[in-house]
């Protein structure tokens, strides 16, 4: 059995906007034009790259994530990876047999039972039906659905489709495995699950694709990781300096459009760059303008988030701190925060908002800080005092002989 | 940036001498980003043959090999559970259950019935037992020709969800709609054997006919299934196109009649109908227990009609080849594009 393989060589593809045949009169000299010219080399009318001269290949023990905003390209490549779609230009392959998380349960017919779309969805994946009949109980165990499972399927709740498709794409025992934004499915300790059980089948050397927006979980699978935008590599490298551009580059295209912000921040710079433990200070500066004379409702701040959750972990209001921040000019400061965190990725933010309205205005450039080692694991260091006192084994048989 | 053509191999071996990169990656310009990562050597490309090749790199032997070799065997699995599934949804919350496979061959031979007894009673003749039989052994075959057709034509569009987002060979969709269907002819031919039986017509040695018409009849029904869910993808009045066809079909196949009934040269005109040596092939050898291999002439009204001949097997035979491999064919070459166009 040769091992599994994911090869992806110089493909692009091509997509049409919009409606594709409009009527019998445009039709005719599209036919025409295709008969007499055997090739199209450029993009015609309406046409687009989606992937351009995409190119990389995922060994055993390996493990690709691929990042990127909507629209660059990912759920495409994950098609044109598993056959759905057939690339324009290129080669592009899998060896082995291929492990799909993507849309799980889009094999299930609604009219048949929970057991006997098990046997149709596995025989869709590629599995026999031998096979499936040997793994039945186990599928059906990880789904935890046994009591619905001669119920018919459209009587499921979404998050019960979700968990039975998962737990037969889960035990197909695939060469290769594909993952595509499965992960946010069913409850939390459902998802806590089915993501240990792909960091199972990563740690065991499959080779593995992963596209999603859940940043933190590529940086905790991947072994690599691919930037796209508009269907062209932006960048590609280690996980973390893949998503700390990603990040950047999400806020270069914001700060385009807001000219009518009371407050613009110009620049994050944080010091150091490169990873913290935790305690140690991060010092952020920011330059930044104000527009005209603002109202005090109007406030401009820094605001740490966690990646892994998006939650705020920290706010700070600039503007109470210096009331000059109201007057037209420009200001640069400099905050110093002790990264009291536990491990993962935060996110410096600069927001702009209005506190009589009770909203953000907008957002100013961000900065990314990641805290890679921690005495402890969680979200904020809460200063315990811990006392621990041991008893030796020896001394307790003393005492049971006495 | 670099738009010229990129053929696959070539582009693997002109950017294959080019220098990697750093380990530790840099920022990757577009211009620069096939140089950045390590290609696979290009001797391991041409002899593996699981990669996905583009639309210009593509031959009929591939085609066919990759048809029988890499979809239809390998995926026998999905095509039996898809047809199961078929079958199983069909008679789901259903009244009348498997008795709907019976319910729609017997209207056709009622019908038939009916105009055949105007016909004989305008002609001063009886209309006996062995006529209804020939309708009722006709009507089988038809009715899983219609039902092939009509479920055939949408099993494609009506599962876009599963095009659309898993891969197997699409072929198994069209097929499995088409098998689903003569799962019901079976129980179609099994009423009509018992009732052969019960009125007394029992088929004899050349009934052995039968097996070869009805395969002829699977691969003919299949491979139009085929073509037909393909077309109905692409444009959306195909289903309609078909629906109306199936409906005045009926007029000219034998299904009521027998083409002697329409003199010399009509009877050959209805025998162009691809369909209508397998139906009359049937009604020759299993009703009247007639070598299919016989030359058999007619005395008519008008003269002389040839009503069955080797030769209409032959033409049927090779129409259902055809069609088997013309549908196969057209449907995988067209199959990369269902994701983008259903």
């Amino acid at each position: 059995m040769a091992e599994g393989l994911i090869e992806f060589q110089h493909v692009w593809k091509k997509f049409r906007r919009g409606e594709f045949h409009d009527s019998l009169r445009d039709m005719v000299p599209a036919l025409a034009s295709r008969l007499f010219r055997r090739r199209r080399e450029g993009l015609e009318r309406r046409e687009f790259w989606a992937v351009q001269d995409v190119s990389f290949s995922v060994r055993t023990g390996e493990a690709l994530g691929i990042i990127g905003p909507n629209g660059a390209g990912k759920s495409t490549i994950l098609k044109l990876l598993t056959r759905i779609l057939r690339p324009t230009r290129g080669r592009c392959g899998i060896r082995g047999r291929v492990g799909t998380l993507i849309e799980i349960a889009a094999g299930f017919h609604q009219d048949l039972t929970g057991a006997e779309n098990i046997f149709l969805q596995g025989c869709i994946m590629g599995m026999t039906r031998a096979e499936i009949a040997a793994r039945f109980d186990d599928i059906v165990d990880f789904s935890e659905l046994a009591e619905f499972i001669d119920t018919p399927v459209k009587r499921y709740s979404s998050g019960m489709n979700a968990r039975l498709g998962f737990a037969i794409a889960a035990h197909m025992s695939p060469d290769v495995l594909i993952v595509d934004e499965v992960l946010a499915v069913g409850d939390w300790r459902f998802q806590k699950k089915a993501f240990d059980r792909i960091g199972e089948m990563v740690r065991r050397g499959m080779p593995v694709v992963v596209v999603s927006h859940q940043l933190d979980r590529i940086d905790s699978l991947c072994t690599q990781c691919l930037l796209l935008d508009r269907g062209q590599v932006i960048k590609r490298g280690r996980p973390d300096e893949c998503i700390a551009q990603y990040i950047n580059t999400g806020t270069q295209a914001q700060r385009e459009n807001d000219g009518d912000l009371p407050f613009r921040v110009t620049s994050v710079e944080i010091e150091p760059k490169g990873p913290l433990r935790s305690g140690d200070w991060l010092t952020v500066r920011l330059k930044g303008e104000v527009r005209a004379s603002t109202g005090p409702e109007n406030r401009v701040g820094v605001r740490v988030r966690s990646l892994q959750n998006a939650q705020v972990v920290f706010l700070l209001d600039l503007t109470s701190h210096d009331p000059r921040l109201s007057g037209p000019g420009t200001f640069d400061a400099t905050v110093e925060l002790q990264m009291n965190t536990g491990k993962g990725y935060f996110c410096i933010e600069t927001p702009v908002w209005n506190t009589r309205e009770r909203r953000e205005l907008g957002q100013g450039p961000q900065a990314l800080t990641c805290v890679n080692a921690a005495a402890f694991n969680g979200t904020a260091n809460l200063h315990p005092r811990v006392h621990v006192a041991t008893h030796p084994a020896s001394a307790n048989r003393e005492l049971w002989s006495a | 940036m670099n738009t010229s053509r990129v053929g696959g191999l070539a582009a693997g071996r002109r950017t294959f001498a080019q220098p990697k990169m750093d380990a530790k990656s840099e920022t990757v310009s577009v211009s620069q980003n096939t140089a950045a990562w390590p290609d696979p050597p290009p001797a391991q490309l041409a002899a593996d043959g699981w990669l996905s090749l583009s639309e210009d790199e593509r031959s009929f032997a591939r085609d066919l090999r990759e048809i029988f070799r890499e979809e239809l065997w390998p995926y026998r699995g999905l095509a039996y559970e898809l047809t199961r599934r078929d079958i199983r949804i069909r008679y789901k919350q259903t009244v009348l259950g498997f008795a709907w496979a019976v319910l729609m061959p017997m209207l056709v031979v009622m019908a038939g019935a009916t105009v055949r007894y105007a016909m004989a009673y305008i002609g001063g003749r009886h209309l006996g037992i062995p006529d209804v039989a020939g309708i009722a052994i006709k009507a089988v075959p038809w009715s899983f020709f219609v039902g092939s057709m009509g479920f055939a034509a949408t099993s494609l569009v009506g599962q876009a969800n599963l095009v659309t987002k898993i891969y197997f060979p699409r072929e198994v969709l069209p097929l499995a709609a088409t098998m689903a269907q003569a799962f019901d002819a079976c129980i179609g031919i099994a009423t009509l054997f018992v009732a052969f039986l019960l009125f007394g017509i029992h088929p004899g040695v050349a009934a052995l006919w039968a097996p070869l018409l009805a395969l002829l009849a699977l691969m003919l029904t299949a491979g139009l299934s085929l073509l037909v869910s393909c077309a109905n993808l692409f444009y959306r009045d195909v289903k309609y196109v078909v629906h109306v066809l199936l409906m005045f079909g009926i007029f000219f196949t034998p299904v009521f009649f027998e083409p002697q009934m329409f003199g010399a040269l009509g009877a050959r005109l209805m025998m162009l109908n691809p369909l209508a040596p397998i139906m009359e092939g049937l009604r020759w050898s299993v009703v009247l227990n007639v070598n299919l291999l016989d030359t058999i002439v007619v005395q008519g009204h008008h003269g002389a009609v040839l009503a069955w001949s080797p030769w209409y097997l032959a033409y049927s035979a090779a129409w259902a080849l055809v069609a088997f491999l013309v549908g196969l064919l057209v449907f995988h070459r067209a199959e990369s594009k269902f994701a983008e166009y259903v």
